[in-house]
C-alpha cells in the first residue's frame, strides 16, 4: 500500500476551558482516498480539523503529506491541506472574488502568470467563470461555497478538508456540490451530517464520537449499519433507508 | 450600497482609480484653502463637479440622500457661528435671562463652511458613485498609501454588511419574542445583551477569518495583486481636476487679495 497522506496517531486535545474535544484518535488516510468523518454534534470532528492545520495544538502525532505537525511545520503542512471552513463568509475575505482565490497562490510565492492561470482553472472548476470581479457579499449561499472551494482549490492541495459542505444548500446547490466533489482527484476529508452526501462522495466512512474513532470501514457498510449509526446519534441515509 | 452606481459604463467609470482618487483630492484641497467667507471661487468647483455629476449619470436622488445623511456632522458645527460669531446682530432672541445675537458675519460664516463642506462630499460621493470600492482601494496601493491602511479598509468594506445582517437578524430575533410591551428597563437590558453578543461573534469571526488566512499561506505580509496603468484620458481627467482647484485658489487671490 502506498505511503498514506495523512496518518495520525494518538491525537489528543483538551480545550482551556475545559472539555476534552480528542481523546486519542488514530486513523491514516491512503492517497486518493475520499473519507468521511461523521458523528453527532461536539464529537470533535471540527476540532479534528482545526488540529489537521495546527491551529489547535493537540498531544500525538500529526502527519500530513511527509511533514511531521510542529510549532514550525504549520505553514508547511498547510500548503498540502486545503482546509475550507463551514462559514464561507469567513473564507471569502477579499473585496473580489478573483483576489481571494489569488491570495493562496500570491502567499505561496507562485508567479503572477501561474497564479492566473491557477485561478483559471479553481474558478472553472468550480463552474464560477466571469464571477471574478464580483463582490463575496453579493453571491448567494451556494456560489459563496463554490467560490470557498475554489480558494482552495487553487492551490492545488494534497488533502482538501471540508467542514459541513453541503450546510445550507438547497438541493440543487448541494447537488452540484456532489458532482464537482466527485470530479476532484485529491485526497478528501469531508466533515458532515449529510450521510447521503458522504455516501456519494466517499468510500470510507469514520465515525467519530467522544473525541474516538468509533467506527471505520466502508461506506456502503458503515452508513447501512442502522444499530451502529442510531448508537452515535445518526440515522440512515435517506438514500438506503428507502430502500430497506 | 455605497457603491450602488459604481457598475456602470460611463467615460468617467472607465477612468483610472488613482487618477480618480487624486482628482477628488485636488479638488477637496482646492476648496479648502479658499479663504474665509468668499464665495465666488467655489464657482468653478461646483461646476466641475456638476459636469462629472452629469457625464457619470448619477443619480441626483442618490447624491442628496447621501448628502444629507453625513450632513448633522457638518449641521453640528454650522449650527453654531450665528450665535457665536461677533457682529453686527441681525436678529436677538430672548431665551428667559439670556439674550441670543444672530449676526450676519456669523450667518456668511456659517454658509460659506456648509459650502464647502457640501462640496468636498459631493467630490467624494461621484468618486464613489463612478469607481467601485475594490478598484478605490487598487487606486489607493498604486498611490503608495501604507498597505495596512488599505487591507483594514478592504475588510471594513468586506464585514460592514456582514455585521450589519449579523445585528439585523439578533434584532429580528428578539423582536419576534417581544410583545412590545415589556417595561423599558428589560428591553434596554436586552439591547446591551445584543451589543454584548455582537462583540463576542465579531471576535470568533475575526479568529475563524484569521484561521482561513493562515490556512492558505498567511504570514503578515499582503501582496499586491495584477496592476493596470494610467492613460491619456486618465492624466487628462487628473490635470483637469488640477486645473479647477488651481482656478479656485488663483481666483480667491485675484479677486480678494
Amino acid at each position: 500500500m502506498a505511503e498514506p497522506v495523512l496518518e495520525l496517531a494518538d491525537v489528543r486535545y483538551r480545550y482551556p476551558t475545559g472539555p476534552e474535544a480528542l481523546r486519542g484518535v488514530t486513523l491514516s488516510v491512503a492517497p486518493g482516498e475520499r473519507v468521511g468523518l461523521v458523528g453527532p454534534n461536539g464529537a470533535g470532528k471540527s476540532t479534528l480539523l482545526l488540529a489537521l492545520a495546527g491551529f489547535v495544538t493537540a498531544e500525538g502525532l500529526i502527519r500530513v503529506a511527509g511533514h511531521t505537525l510542529t510549532r514550525g511545520t504549520a505553514r508547511d503542512v498547510r500548503r498540502h491541506l486545503g482546509l475550507v471552513f463551514q462559514d464561507a463568509d469567513d473564507q471569502l475575505f477579499m473585496p473580489r472574488v478573483i483576489d481571494d482565490i489569488a491570495f493562496g497562490p500570491v502567499t505561496m510565492g507562485l508567479a503572477l502568470d501561474e497564479v492566473q492561470v491557477r485561478v483559471h482553472e479553481a474558478l472553472h472548476a468550480v463552474d464560477l467563470e466571469g464571477y471574478e470581479t464580483r463582490a463575496p457579499y453579493h453571491l448567494s449561499v451556494g456560489e459563496k461555497r463554490r467560490a470557498a472551494l475554489a480558494t482552495v482549490l487553487a492551490m492545488r492541495p494534497q488533502i482538501l478538508a471540508l467542514d459541513e459542505p453541503s450546510a445550507n444548500l438547497d438541493p440543487r446547490g448541494r447537488r452540484r456540490l456532489i458532482e464537482l466533489l466527485g470530479g476532484l482527484t485529491s485526497t478528501l476529508l469531508v466533515v458532515g451530517h449529510d450521510l447521503d452526501l458522504i455516501l456519494d462522495v466517499c468510500q470510507r466512512t469514520v465515525i467519530i464520537d467522544a473525541g474516538r474513532v468509533a467506527a471505520d470501514g466502508a461506506s456502503r457498510e458503515i452508513l447501512s449499519n442502522r444499530e451502529l449509526l442510531e448508537s452515535h446519534g445518526l440515522e440512515l441515509p435517506l438514500g438506503l433507508a428507502a430502500r430497506m | 450600497m455605497l457603491d450602488h452606481f459604481a457598475a456602470g459604463k460611463t467615460p468617467v467609470h472607465r477612468l483610472d482609480p488613482a487618477a480618480k482618487t487624486v482628482a477628488t483630492l485636488a479638488v477637496i484641497l482646492g476648496t479648502v484653502l479658499v479663504g474665509r467667507d468668499h464665495f465666488l471661487p467655489l464657482v468653478p468647483v461646483a461646476a466641475a463637479l456638476a459636469v462629472w455629476h452629469a457625464v457619470g449619470r448619477t443619480p441626483l436622488v442618490y447624491t442628496l440622500k447621501r448628502l444629507l445623511v453625513i450632513s448633522p456632522f457638518a449641521l453640528a458645527v454650522v449650527v453654531l457661528f450665528p450665535i457665536l460669531e461677533p457682529g453686527r446682530p441681525v436678529w436677538t432672541l430672548g431665551l428667559g435671562p439670556w439674550t441670543v445675537n444672530v449676526t450676519e458675519e456669523g450667518l456668511v460664516r456659517a454658509g460659506h463652511l456648509a459650502a464647502k463642506f457640501l462640496l468636498s462630499a459631493w467630490a467624494t460621493l461621484l468618486l464613489l458613485a463612478t469607481t467601485r470600492f475594490q478598484d478605490v482601494l487598487q487606486g489607493l496601493t498604486r498611490l503608495h498609501v501604507p498597505r495596512a491602511f488599505v487591507v483594514q479598509l478592504a475588510f471594513l468594506y468586506r464585514y460592514l454588511w456582514v455585521l450589519l445582517d449579523e445585528v439585523m437578524r439578533m434584532r429580528q430575533a428578539r423582536a419576534a419574542r417581544d410583545g412590545g410591551l415589556g417595561p423599558w428597563r428589560v428591553r434596554f437590558d436586552s439591547g446591551v445583551g445584543v451589543l454584548g453578543v455582537l462583540f463576542l461573534r465579531t471576535y470568533d469571526r475575526a479568529e475563524r477569518i484569521y484561521w482561513a488566512m493562515a490556512a492558505r499561506g498567511f504570514d503578515g505580509t499582503l501582496h499586491a495583486p495584477i496592476q493596470s496603468h494610467m492613460q491619456a484620458k486618465d492624466w487628462v481627467f487628473l490635470a483637469g481636476a488640477v486645473a479647477v482647484a488651481g482656478a479656485a485658489i488663483l481666483l480667491d487671490k485675484g479677486i480678494y487679495g
